[in-house]
């Protein structure tokens, strides 16, 4: 992320955006080598977790055969970037079936879920932040401000098991695993939204105590304006700058974080594609889906930062450095 | 103003709280009451493919049983029944098997099925271009020719006694000549045209596969029209939706869990012996354990009984030989008894009063409470004076490591599991203890080597009688218990649980929950 950066050579909106989509390419490449390595480094022979425990020797030699396993790592690489560039991740090395075919079906899902986790997020977060900042010091902002802590120290795991218990097996009123209607949404988008929620109000609140104290507020409420108009208008604009940043990240983080509480609530989403895979070695999988996440991430830093543009003219962008 | 921001505030709090407690009662309540006309059953993983030569996994036969079916069918206790075969006859050398198929039986696409589409599938499985991870199976099939519409005939290289457990097997299914036809040699189907009690009906990825009743079924046609598979790789979320009812029946309960099933009174919980079992190896040409008494002194060490009891909660058995009893060619020799007294003394004979220290490596999450296990195993063997280092690895890297060749072998002992899964002794017995399966020509990852026992492999491999195989298996599973190659532990038992109203299933040892004869009460 980059702040505010001072004066210096200012270039236009326009020229900034294309810099920051050009300096996207080193950063893709760079997370392709690291992919591509780590997931060699791991100990273990591939075809043999894909051939399993009963297999012979020969299929073993012909599973490394199949999926290129035998040749050398650079030339593994090459043949990886190449097809990415065509748009081509390979074939899954468990299901036979195309990467791209693999993440297409199940990035809708967690893309759902994040979306739904945040908007519940931003909704509790900033509403319990403005609260918090403007009753401050009064039983609703150290209540608040202590559910927020715990909210961001519970444990995910725990979190959603005891969501299950009380909702579903208790309750009876909410499924416990699965997807396809909304009401398969609920709990695991509270579950996964939780942690935003609550560093959103803490975030929202201190940034609104910031901005009440500054001297165009004073000014506001002298020349006698309604404390409301004070509150929403004047504050809350400028006090959401930083919480627009972590919001962004947030985003970055719940899609790509969705990984427990996808396995517990039998979300079919990337994260739990991906874990699999891991577990699989089934090296196409997890380099064409850690690089998607990578990619969407890198693209909503980006949109973040613009959207920065428009909430605070004062922001000004730098020739010199880019990013 | 000030109250207006809280309210407002709470307001929405409580906005989001009313949506999510929106009084509609759950699925696993609506359906339960109102639509009994689907089957939901829970299964802790997601078959890799339901394309036969893409099959590796019990979930996958499990889903791609009820929709694709093979020749022969294999019952709970191990008897071979027609399924699309309705006989079939060996020659005199039992080198060439004539098959009688099914008439008037179609595929799901309307296809007729007959001698050539067996025919087809079969070539298919086999085919080094396809590459199917069980082609060894049909190992010992040199051709397959129609010799007639209804007629199948497979010529073996050599007598292959086991030949009809392995067409048996659930991987060896057929499928419309249509699907086969339709794709290029190295290509896979994802969604299969069997001739099965029940149709494909949807994949959806990570999440379910649905199916629906076969109407033009050949057999019986099934009571319950839906039958869903709901992959819940979770253990704790997997007994939630059968204690919500969004699940009908799961598999794969863990031991742990049992107690609380039990204690709901809408829930039987079902116990079945698999064909697992699990050992820990010894390294056997490595000292100390090219001494058989060492070997005989650490099987007296381990108390089975407290493991199955303690750890298991008393599901599972204590192995009496090296094969389940489920297995044709099963004889109980065993178990070793728990005596440490005797541990202790023959490890004096072998000259280790004072016992010795080694590592003992040991897989983690691959078996039900498989560390747990290895932990006990430990203690036990520290009580008879043997200290033993645990060490793990994560599953690849554990396969890898135990499938060196003799002279890089780095291991004094290792815990491993292995499924019977033809129910023949010798698929259990030749790949694991036969001289010439040494790594890393097969999975003797133990280097255990006895000549007559050998003999008796290859003897019982080709022999077809039954009533000759059956003593030649009791001679060598004698044999290789004397010789205590392995630490003998136990056949691990399969745990399902199924809610009260629904009967009918079928538990079966392979691990598959078969469905088609199921119905609600």
């Amino acid at each position: 992320m980059d702040g505010a950066l001072l004066n210096t050579g200012e270039i236009g909106l326009y020229q900034y955006i294309a810099r920051r989509l050009l300096l996207t390419i080193p950063v893709v490449l760079g997370v392709s080598i690291i992919v591509f390595s780590i997931i060699r480094f791991i100990p273990g022979d591939p075809a043999r977790a894909i051939a399993g425990v009963n297999a012979t020797p020969e299929f073993i030699e012909q599973v490394r055969v199949r999926y290129a396993l035998d040749q050398p790592m650079y030339i593994q690489y090459g043949r990886f970037i190449s097809g990415m560039v065509r748009g081509d991740l390979g074939n899954s090395i468990f299901s036979g079936r195309p990467v791209t075919r693999e993440i297409g079906e199940r990035f809708p899902r967690t893309l759902l879920l994040a979306t739904i986790s945040l908007m519940i997020a931003t909704a509790i977060g900033v509403s319990a932040g403005i609260v918090s900042a403007t009753k401050r010091n009064s039983i609703f902002d150290n209540a608040s401000m202590f559910v927020a802590l715990v909210g961001v120290a519970a444990p995910v795991f725990w979190m959603a098991l005891m969501l299950q218990l009380l909702f579903s097996v208790r309750l009876g009123l909410l499924p416990a695993t699965g997807s396809g209607t909304i009401r398969h949404l609920i709990l695991p988008s509270i579950t996964l939204g939780t942690a935003s929620a609550a560093l959103m109000a803490r975030i929202t609140r201190s940034s609104m105590l910031d901005v009440l104290r500054q001297d165009f507020i004073t000014t506001a409420r002298s020349k006698g304006l309604n404390e409301r108009l004070v509150v929403y208008k004047h504050a809350l604009k400028n006090a959401l700058i930083p919480v627009v940043t972590v919001l962004g990240l947030q985003f970055g983080i719940l899609l790509g974080g969705a990984v427990l509480t996808e396995t517990v609530f039998a979300w079919p989403g990337v994260g739990r594609l991906l874990v699999d895979a891991i577990l699989r070695r089934d090296y196409p999988v997890v380099q064409g889906t850690v690089m998607m996440l990578a990619l969407l991430f890198v693209l909503i830093n980006l949109t973040v930062d613009i959207i920065y543009a428009f909430l605070d003219p004062r922001i000004h962008y730098q020739s010199g450095s880019g990013g | 103003m000030k109250k207006r921001s809280i309210i407002g505030a709470l307001g929405l709090a409580v906005l989001m709280l009313a949506l999510a407690a929106f009084p509609l009662a759950s699925r696993g309540q609506v359906e339960t009451a109102v639509e009994r006309d689907t089957l939901t059953i829970a299964i802790g993983a997601e078959p890799e493919s339901l394309d036969p030569v893409k099959m590796t996994s019990a979930p996958a036969a499990t889903v791609g049983e009820h929709v694709v079916e093979r020749l022969i069918y294999m019952e709970e206790d191990g008897t071979l029944t027609p399924m699309l075969a309705t006989s079939w006859e060996a020659n005199e050398d039992s080198t060439v098997w004539t098959f009688e198929i099914r008439q008037g039986v179609t595929f799901h696409d309307g296809a007729p099925l007959n001698a050539e589409a067996v025919q087809m599938n079969l070539a298919r499985f086999v085919n080094p271009q396809v590459g199917a991870a069980y082609a060894f199976l049909l190992g010992s099939v040199q051709d397959i020719q129609t010799v007639g519409e209804y007629t199948v005939q497979l010529t073996l290289r050599q007598p292959f006694a086991p030949i009809l457990s392995h067409l048996s097997h659930s991987f060896i299914g057929i499928v419309s000549p249509n699907q086969i036809r339709g794709i290029a040699p190295e290509a896979t189907f994802e969604n299969p045209i069997g001739t099965g009690p029940y149709v494909m009906e949807q994949w959806r990825r990570g999440d379910s596969i649905r199916l629906s009743v076969n109407e033009n079924y050949w057999g019986p046609t099934p009571q319950i029209p839906n039958l869903v598979f709901n992959f819940i790789p979770e253990e704790s979320a997997r007994i939630v939706a059968l204690e919500t009812g969004e699940a009908d029946a799961i598999m794969a309960v863990p031991p742990q869990d049992v107690a609380r099933l039990q204690a709901d009174p809408n829930i039987d919980v079902v116990f079945q012996t698999s064909v697992r079992t699990i050992y820990v190896s010894f390294n056997n040409i490595r000292e100390p354990f090219t001494d058989v008494r060492v070997r005989k002194a650490l099987n007296y060490a381990i108390d089975k009984q407290a493991i199955v009891d303690s750890i298991f909660q008393g599901s599972g058995f204590v192995a009496d030989a090296p094969i389940p009893d489920a297995v044709f060619g099963h004889t109980s020799v065993g178990p070793y008894p728990y005596d440490p007294d005797r541990a202790r003394q023959l490890l004096a004979e072998a000259g280790f009063p004072d016992g010795f220290s080694m590592t003992l490596h040991h897989p983690t999450g691959r078996y039900p409470l498989d560390a747990t296990v290895a932990q006990a195993v430990q203690a036990m063997l520290a009580d008879v004076g043997v200290n033993a280092r645990l060490e793990t690895r994560e599953w690849s890297s554990y396969l890898q490591f135990t499938a060196q060749p003799p002279d890089q072998a780095e291991y004094d002992m290792f815990m491993l599991g292995w499924g019977t899964v033809t129910l023949d002794a010798d698929y259990g017995l030749y790949a694991l203890l036969h001289t010439r399966q040494w790594n890393p020509n097969g999975n003797n990852r133990g280097f255990y080597s006895n000549e007559r026992v050998d003999e008796i492999l290859d003897a019982a491999r080709i022999e077809t009688n039954p009533s000759v195989r059956r003593p030649l298996y009791a001679e060598a599973v004698e044999l290789i218990w004397n010789d205590a190659p392995w630490i003998f532990l136990y056949n691990a038992a399969q745990i399902n649980a199924v809610r009260t109203h629904v009967e009918g299933l079928i538990h079966h040892p392979l691990e598959n929950l078969s469905a088609w004869d199921a119905s609600f009460r």
